[in-house]
């Protein structure tokens, strides 16, 4: 038996002349909650198409629970929750019928979690999908994917679109399902806060590939902060060890780096004429920020 | 069985300082400033994440840490407990760690413009304050 939920290895997926993914690795171990942060386009939405056998890759293998992505039985389907970002379930279905049928599917469905997540929301179960708005269909697909107590839970951006409350709610629930079944759970999404107060592990993606994987506090800890004047000229751009970005606001430069210690990155500075280097405090919003805006695309300069 | 003393504690996301960091000097103050006495049972590691609405793992982290400093304490099948009082620094760290917190009051009092005898008449009465509370 492997030692990992999910394994990705020197997986390539090309649409046309567009590379989603580009020898992409991965290993997941089981159990806790992984945040998977990336720009648009990154890569996160066709790996998880991947991973559960919805798309073939170009080139490389996937395997979840153990088996690979492309030979999924309907048993092991059924120890895997997905819940994509549109939310898409039968429209012409009422939402009794639709609890009914992933009821019936499930053999650990778990109705007290169903109805604590459902309950923030307002669906009746005689309403048809169709008539539920787009945080009413969310709750509802949410619910169902809780309840489902899966070994393996994978969300695509399940947060978006709804409410203060709701949102607590269904994290609330997040969390509760993940200590109480053992769910791994595998989640994307761009809202740092959330992410701070839940994920244990993040997986930075950039152009198809990992380019980080680290706890939260330990990532943060790998990135500095520096603000400083170079009145004599600044240094070439890929001759500083470690930057992520250098930017001018007014007259000083504010650079973000990583794996450099203190003491030495600013015997550094002053080696290249810095004056007046300090290091200023870094959170976590910042810290993903610095790494993704490295090769982000942007346009230029607005100072 | 005894009871749960309520944690009065708050994190924020987007600080610099990670959650587990938050809730470490969060109970430490609460208990430098008496909020919690010795021999207090805390929230368990569920319930405080419940509260703070934040992963259980990471207020088992903050709880760990609170524990190899020597502050709390878990007892088997009871929870978990503030430690009586003990002097875990060496002389040095013990001394460093003054000299640290004192610098900082120095900053204030010459930022704010008091004269060093107003200073420390302000830290007697205080710390006598303190004194008769306990």
């Amino acid at each position: 038996m492997t030692d990992y939920i999910i394994e990705a290895k020197g997986l390539t997926k090309r649409y046309g002349k567009k590379l989603a993914l580009n020898n992409f690795n991965l290993q997941i171990p089981f159990g806790g909650i992984h945040a998977l942060i990336g720009a648009n386009g990154a890569g996160k939405s066709t790996l998880f198409r991947i991973l559960l056998g919805f798309e073939s890759p170009t080139v490389g293998e996937t395997a979840v629970l153990g088996m690979n992505s492309e030979q999924l039985s309907p048993e092991m389907r059924g120890r895997l929750g997905y819940v994509n970002e549109e939310h898409s379930l039968p429209t012409w279905m009422t939402a009794g019928e639709v609890t009914k049928m992933q009821r019936n599917l499930y053999p650990n469905w778990n109705q007290k979690v169903y109805e604590a997540v459902l309950g923030n929301f307002d669906v009746e179960p005689t309403q048809k999908v169709a008539e539920l708005s787009r945080g009413e269909r969310a709750g509802l697909n949410l619910s169902m994917a809780l309840a489902q107590s899966p070994e393996l839970l994978i969300l695509d951006e399940p947060t978006l679109g709804l409410d203060v409350v709701a949102k607590q709610a269904f994290l609330e629930a997040l969390m509760h399902t993940e200590t109480e079944t053992n769910t791994t759970i595998i989640y994307c999404s761009h809202q740092m806060e959330e992410i701070e107060r839940v994920a244990e592990n993040l997986i930075i993606i950039e152009n198809g590939r990992v380019i980080y994987t680290a706890s939260p506090d330990d990532f943060c800890e790998r990135i500095s902060y520096w603000i400083c004047d170079f009145d004599e000229g600044v240094p070439e751009l890929s001759s500083i060890p470690g930057i992520l970005s250098l930017k001018k606001i007014e007259q000083q430069y504010h650079l973000m780096t990583v794996d450099q210690q203190a003491e030495e990155f600013k015997e550094y500075l002053l080696s290249v004429g810095a004056e007046n280097p300090v290091q200023a405090p870094v959170n976590l919003d910042k810290a993903i920020n610095s790494v993704l805006a490295k090769n982000h695309k942007s346009p230029t300069e607005l100072v | 069985m005894s009871k749960t003393t309520a944690l009065a504690i708050q994190i924020a996301t987007g600080d610099t300082r990670p959650i587990f960091r938050q809730i470490v000097d969060g109970i430490r103050k609460e208990i430098a400033i008496g909020n919690i006495a010795h021999e207090s049972k805390l929230p368990s590691v569920r319930a405080l994440a419940m509260q703070l609405g934040i992963n259980a793992n990471t207020v088992a982290k903050a709880y760990t840490e609170l524990t190899s400093q020597g502050l709390l304490e878990s007892r088997k099948g009871l929870g978990v407990f503030v430690t009586e009082p003990k002097q875990l620094l060496s002389k040095a760290e013990q001394e460093k760690r003054l000299k640290d917190a004192s610098q900082r009051f120095i900053n204030e009092v010459l930022y704010l413009d008091y004269s060093p005898d107003q200073a420390v008449q302000y830290l007697l009465n205080e710390m006598h304050k303190m004194n008769n509370r306990n």
